[in-house]
Formats: C-alpha cells, structure tokens, sequence
C-alpha cells in the first residue's frame, strides 16, 4: 500500500506535483499515466525518500521511506536503468544492494536468473549494458529484498517485444502474489494490457484514480455510418447536427459521429429511409481517453488562476 | 539494537563492495605507491646531496627515514584522498546515488559507512606507502640517514593517520559539494594555498591563522612539533576538520534532492 496525502513539490515557482491524495492499493498492477514532465519522476521519487516533498506526505506501508530501516524489504524499485556505475559489474552492483539490507548474497543469482541476465552479462561492466539489460538489471534490483511493494518507471523501456512481454506477465504475476504494483509509462497501449487501475496525472494534479475500465468509458463514443448514398447520409448528417450530435464526414460515404448513439444513429437513419452498410460503435483506446484527460489539464492550467508558463 | 548493528555493518559491507569493485581503486592505489616512491628517492637524494658536514663523530646532518616520508606525504596525499572523494563524487556523476540511498535512506548512515571504509582503506594504504617509502628512502640517504625502527615505525603509523583523515575529509566535502573537480579545488586550497599564502608575509596572526588549516595542522602532527601546540593539537584539529566536513556532507545529502 502507498498511500499519497496532499503530496507536493515545488521547484522555485514550477508546481511538479500539486496536492496529490491518492491510495496505490496491493494485489493490483496501478498505471501511473501523465504526459511528460507530468510529476510522474518526481512523484516516484518522493515516496522513495529521494526528493523532499514541499508539503504533504508520501507513505508506503504507513510509514515515510526515510525511517524505514532495511527499506528493499519493503519496497522495490526501478528509477532509472542508466543510474548504473560505468566501471562496476551488474553483479556487484546487486552485491552491494544486498550487503547495506542483510539479504542473504545468493538471492543475487537468483534474481539475475529471474530477470534472465546470464554469468556473463552480470559480469559486464555497467556502461557495456544495452538500455534492455540496464531495466533487467534494475527490475532485479528491485525484485532483492522480496518486498510487498514493487515501483517501475517506465520497465519496458529499450526492451525487445518479448522483453516487454515479460515484463507485463511479470508485473500480473506479482500483482497476483499480493503485491502493490505502481508502475509509470508513457506507453498507452502497454498500460490497457497490464493495468488494473489507471492514476492518471497532469501538470502534477490528479486527473483520474479509477478502474481502467472506467477511464476507457469516459472517453468518447464514436459511431461510424456508412451509406452507398451520399444524399441520404447528407440527410442524416444535417438532423444529427440539429439534435446536437458532431458529425465528421470521412468521405461521401462515411460519417464518424460522436454525442449519439449507434441506437440513435440507427433510429435515425430508418425514419428517413436511409440505407446503411455499416453502423458500428467504436470505445475510445485508453490512448484516446488519456488525451482528452491530459488535454483538459492543460487547459485547465492556462486559465486565469493556473499561473504555468503559458 | 541488532538490527540496527547489523544494518551498520550491511552498510560498511555495501561501500566496500563499491569501492573495492572498480578497478580505479586499485589504479589509484597504485599511483600512490608509484608517486610515494619517487617523493621519497628524490626527498632522500636531496637530503644526501645537501650533506656537506663531513665529520663522522658530529651526527648534525643525518635525517630519520620518518623525516623524508612526512616530507613525501606532502605530495603523495593528493593520491590518496583521490579514493575518499571518488567515493562519493563517482555516486553522483553515475546516478547511483539514488540506489545508495534507497538502500540506506539514513543520509548519516551512508556517510558513517563510506568513511569508515574509506578512512580503513586509505588507512592501510597509508601503511603500506610508508613501508615502501621507508625501503625506498633508507638505502638512498645512506650513511646520512638513520631509521631507528620504534621511530620510523611510530612515524609510518602517524603518516597513515594523517591519510586516512585526510581522505575523510575528501568524502565529507565530496558529498558536500558533489562535484569532484569542485572539491579537489576546494581541498587544493584548503591544504596548501590558503595556508601557504598565509604563511607568506610571516604576519605572526596570519601564521597563528594557518596553523588551524588542516594541512598544517597535520603537518605538525607528522613532525611531532612542540609549537605552535603539541602533536596531539594537530591531530585533533585534523580530525576536527574531517568531523566537519563529515556534518557538512550528511547535511548537503538531507537537504538536497538526490
């Protein structure tokens, strides 16, 4: 459990983070969404005890990271992958980790062998690491201590697609196991796969903290029409239009209409006699629902009392 | 209580794994006996060449071997404090800090571990340059010189003291500063520049000055000087300064986003 109250940071007169109350809850994988420079970073290294909050509290298992004592026990996390000394082996790396928290040093080889980084390229100095074997080397760090929560920005980034396959079966399996899974990403379609829950922030406020089914259903419907006769869809047009629907004619043939329902459209377009080829509702993606939450925000910021840059 | 023992002693146990698992450690190590070696030859050529007493019943003249290595330390400490301030100032360049310090978040306990490390290396390194500056300057200075082994010794001894509060206090401004190219300026200047250009007009307050700096201070500590205060004064003002230096780095890494 991580649980966020009026968290913020201020940098000089920047709002990263404004008041975010929220609760990350265990035995599901929660998507951090937010465009970039949202407070995505910023937030995850808040809870972490890495960036002092400028007001509110981040909590993870009710107590501030800062105070606790052997801390990978409790929280796992991947930051950034290039956060890896240039000189010095994955392995050591992890050795290290292990030693300052008291986890025994063959939970090193296990967890190199869970991320799948054989002997030798746990044996490679850090700066000879691709982006994708960094992440396997962070994810392993994480996964150390065993603990109950698990943090990742951005984990499928520089993976291969059967790395990012991995990793989403990864996140469920621990999610499954229990476990609080907060993971940020800027990939969209990646999220609607493996998220159960979606956060989604902009311009550091809260913008969502709702099922992923949920975000997906406030975005909008649209209806696609098509008709072999372009007068008849004219038609149509003209009285979704007056009944306030929007209306985008892709061709002759087409319309996409949006404030309607295909059962409106359909009614509609039997009244006047119109003949249809195709009448078919399509749900927003996530990606569709994330912009026109995101756009909102950005909006809502350039108001009047918002006081951003623009 | 043993958790928190034991955690102390992860700690220690993680910054040793750190330090000891890049070779420019070992590189660094090096360079300090390299450089030791050649301060001492040349020191203990000078001090043979100067010799122009040639009376054998009059001893005025002969040097101690612990003489010609309190003079080579002078040099070789730039080395050697190279490994207290990598220590730290490598973590921020990398970015493994954030690991370090999601590992350990206690900032005091970070900084307790990596200079007890760094102290304990720079320590044993600091016994080894004098073994080796020893060998080096003794058959050099020849019949001038004389190494009386409780002395020499006890001045190896002091010569490791020195060094290891010195990279101490490398670490502790390291973390304060970040940067390591800032803080060897910083160090460079707080070791020899101040002090030496205090020291320049022979202003008696100026001189009384100077003597707090940490260099000079050490430097009395080696020499085993009466004045300006006892060998003892020296060492406790050095460790004064590497205490400092250590609150001031513990104080950086809390205030400051890692």
């Amino acid at each position: 459990m991580i649980t966020l109250r009026g968290l913020t940071k201020r940098f000089g007169s920047t709002v990263a983070v404004d008041a975010l109350t929220v609760d990350i809850a265990p035995g599901r994988v929660t998507g951090f969404l937010g465009p970039n420079g949202a407070g995505k970073s910023t937030t995850m290294r808040m809870i972490l005890g890495l960036d002092r909050p400028t007001a509110g509290q981040a909590l993870v298992g009710g107590r501030a990271y800062r105070e606790l004592r052997r801390p990978l026990h409790e929280v796992g996390a991947l930051l950034d992958a290039r956060a890896i000394h240039p000189v010095r082996s994955g392995r050591a790396h992890l050795r290290a980790m292990a030693h300052s928290n008291g986890i025994p040093i063959r939970r090193v080889d296990e967890v190199l062998d869970t991320v799948g980084l054989d002997g030798q390229a746990a044996g490679k100095p850090g700066r000879t690491l691709s982006l994708g074997m960094g992440q396997r080397l962070g994810i392993a760090g994480a996964l150390l201590g065993d603990p109950p929560v698990l943090m990742f920005d951005e984990p499928v980034n520089g993976l291969d697609p059967d790395g990012v396959r991995w990793v989403r079966q990864l996140m469920r399996s621990l999610a499954d196991e229990g476990r609080t899974i907060f993971v940020s990403s800027h990939l969209m379609s990646e999220m609607q796969l493996t998220a159960d829950q979606l956060v989604v922030i902009g311009r550091g406020r809260l913008l969502a903290d709702e099922p992923i089914g949920e975000v997906i259903a406030r975005g909008t419907v649209a209806v696609r029409v098509r008709s072999p006769h372009p007068d008849g869809l004219a038609a149509l047009a003209a009285r979704l239009t007056a009944a306030g629907a929007s209306v985008e004619a892709a061709d002759r043939n087409e319309l996409t209409v949006t404030g309607a329902t295909a059962d409106q459209v359909g009614d509609l377009a039997h009244e006047l006699g119109v003949r249809l080829h195709e009448l078919s509702a399509h749900a927003a993606s996530l990606e569709q629902a994330f912009m026109e939450l995101t756009a909102d925000s950005v909006e809502y910021a350039g108001g009047p009392t918002g006081g951003g840059a623009r | 209580m043993s958790t928190s023992t034991s955690t102390r002693h992860g700690a220690v146990a993680a910054e040793w794994t750190k330090l000891s698992s890049v070779r420019s450690t070992w590189w660094t190590a090096l360079a300090g006996l390299l450089v030791m070696a050649a301060s001492a030859g040349q020191l203990a050529i000078y001090a043979a060449n100067d010799n122009t007493n040639d009376d054998p019943t009059d001893d005025r003249g002969i040097v101690t071997v612990g003489s010609v290595l309190i003079d080579s330390v002078e040099l070789t400490q730039y080395v050697v404090l190279a490994l207290g301030l990598l220590a730290v100032t490598a973590e921020f360049t990398s970015g493994t800090i954030r690991t370090t310090l999601q590992c350990t978040p206690s900032r005091g306990r970070v900084l307790l571990a990596k200079a007890a490390v760094a102290g304990a290396v720079t320590f044993a390194l600091g016994l080894l340059l004098g073994g080796v500056g020893a060998l080096v300057a003794r058959p050099v200075l020849g019949e001038w010189g004389s190494a009386p082994a409780a002395d020499t010794i006890g001045d190896i001894v002091a010569v490791a003291t020195y060094l290891a509060l010195i990279g101490v206090l490398a670490l502790g401004l390291g973390a304060a500063l970040r940067s390591a190219v800032l803080t060897l300026t910083v160090l460079l200047a707080t070791l020899m520049i101040v002090p030496l250009s205090l020291q320049e007009p022979d202003i008696d307050v100026l001189n009384r000055i100077a003597d707090v700096f940490p260099g000079v201070a050490g430097g009395h500590f080696l020499a085993g000087d009466t004045e300006p205060y006892p060998p003892v004064v020296g060492l406790l003002l050095l460790a004064g300064w590497a205490g400092a230096a250590l609150l001031l780095g513990r104080a950086a890494l809390r205030r400051r986003d890692a």
